[in-house]
C-alpha cells in the first residue's frame, strides 16, 4: 500500500517537475515583471518636472483603491517607452493608451493620450505627460493620468522597444494595412549602432503587408514625415495593437514560456500572470467592430509653445466629456 | 540486486514520465510559422496555369511564373532586397528595385537575373554617409506602352522641413532616368505612388491626403506634367493601388475598410473618360493588395493573406471584366509574396531556362 503510494507520488512529482521546467521562463517572468503594485502618488509631491529625482523619492504609497472584480469592466494604461541612451538610461513614454475592456460585452475602447500633452504631473510641476514616467515610473504615469483625466486606472502594462520587437517576432509577425507611406529621414537609430544621436531612414510602403518586429516598430514610432505628427503615430500604434490582438487569438498557455522569454526585462505590469492569462480568451473573443478608437487631435488639443518646447494644450472642457463617455469618472 | 535494478528502472520510468509531460505541453504550442520560415516558389507549382509570364518578389528575391512553373532569377541579395519587378515591353528583361537600408535603386536585369545596368544612384557619397537624409528612395517602376519608364521618387525634398514624400517621375532606359516630374505630392502624407501608365499616355496613380486626423488614398489621373491631376475616387472610398484593365474600361483597386483599418476590399469600377463609375466589390474583408490584370484582360491576380502566419498568396479572378466573374481561385500555397511588390505581367512566355 505504502509502496504503491510512493510510486504514484514519484510519478506525480516527476510530472510536476517536467511541467515546472517547461514553464520556468514564464514563472521567472511572473516573479520579475508582473504583479508590480502601483504606488499611488500623493498629489503635489515634491519633485520638479525637470529634476531627475528617483521614483522612490517622488512617490508615496497610499491605500490602493479597489481593483475591478473579475468579470467587471476594467481600465488599463498601456505604456510604451523608448530605451533612449540620450536620456542617460531614463525613459519617456512614447506611447500612452488608455484601454477600457468590458469582458461581458466584449467591447474595448482605446484612447491615445498625446505624449506632448502639457499637464500638471503627479510628481509636481507641469511638463509634457511623457515625463511622468521619467520622474516617477509607472506609478507616476498612472497617477498623472488619473488626476488629469479624472478617471480610475485598474492596471498598467509597460513595454520597451525591444520587448515589442521580440513579442511581434515571437508571434511570427503581424499583418497591418499601412494607411499611407510612412516616411522619415530622422528616425532614431538607437536599436542599432552605438551612437544614440544617429538617424536612420524609414520608408514603410502603403497597403496590406506582413511586418516583423523591427518593421512594426518603425511603423508605430516614426512621426517626422506625418502631417499628424504624434497623432498619426498614435493611430498606427492602435492599429498594431489590434494586429497583435489578432495573433493573440492563436496563442495558448503553452506559448507563455516563449513569450515570456522574448519580453524578459522589457515588460512590467501590476497584473498577475493569472490575470494576464485570463485576458487571452477576452482578446480572442473581441470583434473588431466592438473596438472603439479615440485620438485626441484638434479640437481636443492645440499647439502650444512653452519653456522653449513644442507641446499640446489640452481643452479639458472637450476631453473630459469625451473620456468619461467611455471611462467612468473617478 | 534485483531490488536495486527495480528501483533504478522505476526512477528511469519516472524521469521519462516527467520528460514526457514536458514534451506533451510543448506539443500544445501554437503552430505559428516563425519569421524565419522559408518557402521557395520553385519548390511548388501554381494551381492554375496563367497566360504569359508573371514576375513576382518573395523574401528579397525575384521569380518568374510561366507555363505553370516558377523560376528563380537568382539575383544577388548581398546588397539588399529585390522587389517590384517590371517587365520591359517586348523583351525578357525586367527593371526591379534593389532596396537597401537607407536607399533604393532601379536596375535592369536580364531573364536570368543578371544585372545589365544600374539605372540610378540614390546612395549618398561615402564622405557623407552619416547624413542619411541625403539618400533617396525609388519604387514602383512601370513601363508605358511607348517604353517610357514611370516610378515614384522622393524628390524634390525640402531640406528645411522633415517632409519626405513620393512624387511620380518619368524617364527612359536609354536617356535620363528621372527626366520629368509628373506630380507634386501633398506634403507630409507620403505622397504619390503606384504609377500605372495607360494606353492613351495618361498615368493613373495613388495619391495620399490627410484630413481630420486621418490618412486617405485617392485614385488620381494625370495627363500632363505638373498639372493638377483628376481625382477619380473619394476619400470615403479610401482606394489606392489602381490597375486599369488593358482595354482601359475598368479599374481594379484596393480600398481600405473595416474597424481599426485592419482589412481591405478588392473593387473594380468602370472608367468612362475621366470618371469612375459605381464600384463592384470582388473580395471583401480581406488583406487584398496589388491587383494586376492579365495582358489579354481575361482576369486579374492579386495578393491576399490566407493563413494565420500572414503569408500573402497569389489569387486569380477569371472573367473580372465580365458581368459574372468567377469566384477567386488561390493560385499558390505555402508561399509568402511581398505584398508591397505588385506582380508584373508580361504577355510573353518565358524563354525556358536551365533551373526550374
Amino acid at each position: 500500500m505504502l509502496l504503491g503510494f510512493l510510486i504514484a507520488f514519484g510519478f506525480i512529482l516527476s510530472g510536476a517537475v517536467g511541467a515546472v521546467a517547461y514553464f520556468m521562463p514564464a514563472i521567472v517572468t511572473a516573479f520579475q515583471d508582473t504583479g508590480h503594485a502601483i504606488n499611488r502618488i500623493t498629489p503635489g509631491a515634491t519633485a520638479s518636472p525637470t529634476s531627475s529625482a528617483s521614483p522612490s523619492a517622488s512617490t508615496a504609497a497610499t491605500q490602493p483603491p479597489g481593483v475591478a472584480p473579475p468579470g467587471a469592466p476594467f481600465t488599463v494604461l498601456l505604456l510604451g517607452s523608448d530605451n533612449d541612451a540620450k536620456f542617460g538610461g531614463t525613459v519617456l513614454t512614447q506611447s500612452m493608451i488608455l484601454a477600457r475592456v468590458n469582458p461581458t460585452t466584449r467591447q474595448v475602447v482605446m484612447e491615445s493620450i498625446p505624449r506632448d500633452l502639457w499637464v500638471p504631473l503627479a510628481t509636481g510641476g507641469s511638463a509634457k505627460i511623457d515625463a511622468a514616467y521619467l520622474h516617477g515610473g509607472a506609478s507616476a504615469a498612472v497617477a498623472t493620468v488619473e488626476e488629469n483625466f479624472h478617471i480610475h486606472i485598474d492596471h498598467y502594462a509597460w513595454i520597451g522597444l525591444l520587448g515589442l520587437v521580440n513579442l511581434i517576432n515571437q508571434v511570427g509577425g503581424i499583418d497591418v494595412v499601412a494607411t499611407n507611406p510612412v516616411m522619415d529621414d530622422y528616425y532614431p537609430a538607437d536599436l542599432s549602432g552605438t551612437n544614440p544621436y544617429a538617424y536612420e531612414r524609414v520608408a514603410v510602403l502603403p497597403g496590406p503587408q506582413h511586418m516583423n518586429g523591427i518593421q512594426a516598430l518603425m511603423y508605430v514610432r516614426s512621426r517626422h514625415g506625418d502631417l499628424r505628427s504624434d497623432f498619426g503615430r498614435s493611430q498606427r500604434q492602435q492599429q498594431v495593437l489590434l494586429a497583435l490582438r489578432a495573433k493573440a487569438k492563436l496563442l495558448g498557455i503553452a506559448d507563455l514560456p516563449d513569450i515570456a522569454t522574448a519580453m524578459a526585462n522589457d515588460f512590467s505590469t501590476d497584473m498577475s500572470i493569472g490575470e494576464i492569462a485570463s485576458l487571452l480568451p477576452i482578446a480572442s473573443s473581441v470583434q473588431l467592430q466592438n473596438v472603439h478608437q479615440v485620438i485626441l487631435a484638434s479640437p481636443y488639443t492645440s499647439n502650444l509653445q512653452i519653456d522653449n518646447q513644442d507641446a499640446l494644450a489640452p481643452d479639458w472642457n472637450l476631453i473630459l466629456p469625451l473620456t468619461h463617455r467611455y471611462f467612468p469618472a473617478a | 540486486m534485483r531490488r536495486a535494478i527495480s528501483i533504478v528502472a522505476l526512477l528511469a520510468l519516472m524521469a521519462a514520465f516527467g520528460f514526457g509531460v514536458n514534451r506533451l505541453i510543448a506539443s500544445r504550442k501554437t503552430n505559428i510559422h516563425r519569421e524565419t520560415s522559408s518557402y521557395v516558389p520553385t519548390a511548388t507549382r501554381p494551381a492554375v496555369i496563367l497566360p504569359g509570364t508573371l514576375y513576382l518578389a518573395q523574401g528579397g528575391q525575384l521569380y518568374s511564373m510561366s507555363d505553370g512553373f516558377f523560376t528563380s532569377l537568382h539575383s544577388s541579395t548581398s546588397a539588399g532586397t529585390w522587389m517590384q519587378p517590371a517587365y520591359v515591353p517586348g523583351t525578357q528583361n525586367v527593371v526591379a528595385v534593389l532596396r537597401s537600408a537607407e536607399y533604393s535603386n532601379l536596375y535592369l536585369l536580364n531573364s536570368q537575373g543578371k544585372v545589365i545596368r544600374q539605372l540610378s544612384n540614390n546612395a549618398v557619397v561615402a564622405s557623407k554617409v552619416t547624413q542619411v537624409w541625403l539618400n533617396h528612395w525609388m519604387f514602383w517602376p512601370h513601363f508605358g506602352p511607348t517604353g517610357t519608364l514611370y516610378f515614384a521618387y522622393d524628390q524634390p525634398k525640402n531640406s528645411s522641413t522633415y517632409a519626405v514624400d513620393f512624387s511620380i517621375w518619368s524617364g527612359s532606359l536609354s536617356g535620363t532616368l528621372a527626366k520629368q516630374q509628373l506630380t507634386t505630392a501633398n506634403p507630409f502624407t507620403g505622397g504619390d505612388v503606384d504609377p500605372t501608365p495607360m494606353a492613351n499616355g495618361d498615368v493613373m496613380f495613388s495619391r495620399y491626403a490627410i484630413a481630420n486626423g486621418n490618412a486617405f488614398s485617392f485614385i488620381a489621373l494625370v495627363a500632363k506634367p505638373l498639372v493638377q491631376p483628376v481625382i477619380l475616387s473619394t476619400g470615403t472610398q479610401d482606394c489606392g493601388q489602381p490597375a486599369p484593365s488593358p482595354d482601359g474600361t475598368m479599374v481594379a483597386m484596393v480600398c481600405i475598410g473595416g474597424t481599426g483599418l485592419q482589412s481591405t476590399r478588392l473593387e473594380e469600377a468602370p472608367l468612362v473618360g475621366t470618371k469612375l463609375g459605381t464600384p463592384r466589390t470582388l473580395v471583401t474583408n480581406c488583406l487584398c493588395s496589388a491587383p494586376v490584370w492579365a495582358p489579354d484582360g481575361s482576369g486579374l491576380v492579386y495578393y491576399n493573406a490566407t493563413d494565420a502566419a500572414g503569408h500573402f498568396e497569389l489569387w486569380w479572378i477569371k472573367g473580372a471584366l465580365t458581368a459574372a466573374p468567377a469566384a477567386p481561385l488561390q493560385v499558390t500555397t505555402n508561399l509568402n509574396f511581398d505584398a508591397t511588390s505588385p506582380p508584373s505581367w508580361s504577355p510573353l512566355t518565358s524563354i525556358p531556362v536551365m533551373t526550374r
